[in-house]
């Protein structure tokens, strides 16, 4: 009796010992020096876009641990209808999502106001993205609709918590003001508690979560902008889960650490040459293509790595929804780029210059591709500038050659439109960022986005991409997939192939086994 | 001395009023556009220039001009462009952290450079004194993140005595301490460099002085003759680089900020940089102005106190 008084009493306290042990703070390594604006529909870096994951649910979401559109799921919409014009969606909505602390539950209206904020240029940076949305309406107490003024068959990715897709409190945007980007309101299983400048952002589980309460009670983000840094303090233990440095030497060393789980995410940043074809000698198709003969795609994954990057020969990422490889592709041949700079009338090869970022991963790929050119006869002047400065000047069309590397919403069309349709040209009101200036691919790109018919849609986004490639408006080199490591103990609860906001999605169900 | 001061901080105030007219100019003629930096590469031109608007970057140079030279002196330095939050709040938020580290590196310096080149000029060209020559040459050359990360390989990853991350924040005394400890010895060991070659060129001249050769002669014990006589009279060019050094410390201290991922003035001017944060950038030459005029009056102040002869007029 006293033996079994006392195992009882043991085991008591070895559970109560395991219990108080269960770790229920995550640590995150973030990769820039502080937050920004912690607003959902102005955030734009990499890092607040993960911190607002958190925080923040759209209509639907795409399935935690995947990035592709087709695993679109409800988020606080529990269903929707679409008329079969296309025009007119109608969502009916969760009654028990509520907003963090005091501020209430979600209602229709906040649904409304939220949408409506998103395609305000006045409080959103992404506003075009919702043009063809005419109007937003509570229709019911638990009912949106959104009336648009030409079909948008990806609408949904519009809905998703990314972007202008994030679902915000009204009651607490207008009451809190300038407050609400320092400490935002959202409904997400996670809230904000404390901001310390360069230091961290901590979030605490909201026990409200609609989907349950979250397991794991506290996120603190750290800023460490230094790799090596960040590095060692994952290897300290005062982290758990970091955003890795995007080369092969460091999936290599990081994968060497125990108890380590390290992740090649998906959507890849594309990295591309621009080719700006309103300057000469590249305003002739076959220095362009010269250049893109003059590029080996091979040993450029080769030089950043075969298990972080992938090839890229289309100007749409693989992986990204209406992706092909179906397009005229051009094999490595300084022979063959001698050719065709000759027959441009060049037979001594050319001169070109690139503004150029000093951001180091970038540097690192144009100095390798300068490398390259150089074996077919084209010299590329490099002047190097600090990011800012690069991002300005490129938008006053002063590069010929315009390094880019960027990750977006993974659906064709976002790319296409962004990077290769003469409305995103530099010098146009709609200005974005078609450094090239192409515009042999806008009927296809504009027919694909209001096309009802999917089938018909990937065809002509297919079609556009083998025109842009024809035309060699930009030359693909790699995608460089995002890379992150945590812990073994820390269990996130589902797969993680990609994620949207290009940090690991983190649900009520991730827990710490240990 | 009253008046010396007074004089002096007539100064600081003209000096401030050019280096912030300076600074208004050159940071808006850097290229690179804040509203494009802060809403990203797709953001809409609609969507920039709202936000240019709301942030009065669409009105004219000379209003913005004065507009921010009166907030500068009423005290309304305006919020930080990027992330929203005041200026004053932002730098008052990591002052102490800087001021931390910069003091805890310059007693580090000193207690270690004073007597390290007081030793080295009494043992002139001894194995000691090459052996410190050696040493602070390598103190000099030696870059800061190199040493930032040797020292956390060694005594935070394979010693575990101090954290990695240190955050400038800790609770209790001993806790600050620890997070102090590896920043101020990879700070302190620069300027520890500094002050040793200083030192010891000061102590060598002053040892070659008439009285320093008569107090010999009157057989004063050499310990006396070193520390009342030549220690003292050593320490105004000592006082002079650190002064001077302390100002530019302040600045430099940005890489060892990065590197244990600690708070401070350095991290966040070279982010308004990058970010071409103008508001913040203003705000913090205010504050670097303000430490360089402080800095450089007390050690004019200082010379008094060593050198009673120093009158200030």
């Amino acid at each position: 009796m006293r033996l079994s008084t006392f195992t009882l009493a043991c085991s008591a306290m070895l559970f109560a010992g395991s219990a108080y042990a269960q770790q229920t703070t995550l640590t995150i390594g973030m990769a820039s020096a502080d937050a920004g604006r912690l607003d959902p529909h102005v955030a734009t870096t990499t890092p607040d876009k993960g911190l607002l994951h958190y925080m923040f649910n759209g209509l639907v979401r795409i399935a935690p641990g995947q990035a592709s559109p087709e695993y679109i799921e409800p988020d606080i919409a529990e269903s929707w209808t679409s008329s079969e014009d296309g025009l007119t969606w109608t969502f009916s909505l969760r009654d028990d999502v509520a907003c963090h602390g005091d501020w209430g539950m979600l209602s229709a209206d906040d649904v409304v106001f939220s949408l409506e904020r998103a395609a305000n240029p006045d409080t959103s940076a992404f506003a075009s993205d919702f043009r063809a949305v005419e109007s937003v309406e509570a229709t019911a107490e638990n009912e949106v609709t959104i009336i648009l003024s030409e079909p948008v068959p990806s609408l949904l990715g519009l809905l998703v918590p990314y972007h202008g897709g994030n679902i915000v409190c009204q009651a607490a945007v207008e009451a809190m003001g300038d407050q609400f980007e320092r400490e935002p309101v959202g409904t997400g299983p996670w809230q904000f508690a404390e901001y310390q400048p360069q230091q961290f952002v901590r979030l605490v589980a909201n026990e409200n979560y609609f989907r349950g309460a979250p397991q794991i009670k506290e996120i603190m983000l750290r800023y460490i902008p230094s790799d090596s840094s960040r590095d060692l303090a994952f290897q300290a233990g005062e982290i758990d889960m970091l955003y890795g440095r995007q080369d092969q030497t460091w999936l290599d060393r990081i994968s060497e650490l125990p108890d380590t789980t390290v992740v090649a995410m998906r959507p890849g940043e594309m990295s591309q040459l621009m080719l700006n074809m309103t300057m000469p000698p590249l305003d002739d198709v076959r220095v362009r293509r010269a250049v893109a003969h003059a590029v080996n795609r091979e040993a450029m994954v080769e030089f950043k790595g075969p298990d972080v990057t992938l090839p890229a020969v289309s100007p749409v990422p693989e992986g990204y929804l209406g992706y092909t490889d179906d397009v005229p592709q051009y094999e490595y041949s300084p022979e063959r780029a001698r050719e065709l700079l000759a027959e441009a009338g060049f037979p001594d090869g050319v001169t070109l210059n690139a503004i150029h970022t000093t951001l180091p991963g970038m540097l690192a790929t144009i100095e390798a591709v300068q490398a390259q050119l150089r074996e077919s006869g084209i010299t590329l002047d490099i002047d190097l500038v600090e990011h800012a400065t690069f991002h300005a000047q490129i938008r006053e069309d002063l590069s010929q050659v315009t390094h880019y590397s960027a990750a977006r919403f993974p659906v064709a069309d976002t790319y296409l439109t962004l990077f290769n349709h003469s409305d995103s040209a530099p010098g146009k009101p709609t200005a974005s960022t078609n450094f090239s200036h192409c515009d042999v691919a806008d009927q296809e790109i504009v027919a694909a986005r209001i096309e009802p018919d999917q089938a018909r849609q990937l065809e002509l986004w297919a079609e556009a991409q083998r025109k842009i490639m024809d035309a060699v408006c930009v030359v693909p080199i790699y995608q460089n997939m995002q890379l992150w490591a945590w812990t073994d103990s820390l269990d996130l609860g589902h797969e993680v192939v990609g994620s949207l906001n290009l940090s690991p999605a983190i649900t009520e169900k991730s827990r710490f086994t240990q | 001395m009253g008046s010396f001061v007074l004089k002096r901080l007539g100064f600081a105030v003209i000096t401030l009023f050019c280096v912030l007219t300076i600074v208004f100019f050159i940071v808006r003629i850097l290229p690179g556009d804040p509203a494009l930096v802060i809403l990203g590469d797709q953001a809409s031109q609609a969507a920039i220039e709202s936000l240019r608007t709301r942030l009065g970057l669409d009105q004219p140079l000379y209003i913005q001009y004065v507009e921010f030279m009166a907030g500068v002196f009423t005290g309304d330095w305006g919020q930080s462009m990027v992330s929203g939050r005041p200026v004053i709040a932002e730098i008052l938020n990591v002052l102490p952290a800087t001021i931390e580290l910069t003091v805890a590196a310059l007693i580090l310096g000193a207690a270690v450079g004073i007597p390290l080149g007081v030793w080295s000029a009494i043992r002139r060209n001894s194995v000691p004194d090459y052996a410190i020559r050696l040493a602070s040459l390598l103190g000099l050359s030696f870059p800061a993140f190199v040493s930032a990360i040797l020292l956390l390989l060694a005594f935070a990853i394979t010693l575990r005595w101090f954290p990695v991350m240190s955050t400038g924040r800790g609770e209790t005394f001993g806790a600050r301490l620890n997070d102090l400890a590896l920043p101020a010895i990879n700070l302190g060991l620069i300027m520890a460099a500094y002050i040793t070659r200083v030192s010891r060129s000061a102590m060598l001249e002053v040892l070659g002085q008439d009285y320093v050769r008569t107090a010999k002669a009157k057989g004063l014990a050499f310990g006396t003759i070193i520390w009342r006589h030549c220690l003292r009279n050593t320490m105004i060019p000592v006082v002079t680089v650190v002064g001077l050094y302390l100002g530019i410390l302040i600045g430099n201290s940005v890489l060892t900020e990065i590197v244990f991922n600690r708070p401070g003035l350095g991290r966040l001017i070279v982010g308004a940089l990058n970010q071409r944060d103008y508001t913040m950038l203003q705000g913090m030459m205010v504050i670097y102005t303000l430490i360089v005029v402080v800095v450089n009056l007390l050690t004019d102040l200082t010379y008094g106190l060593i050198d009673p002869r120093i009158k200030y007029k």
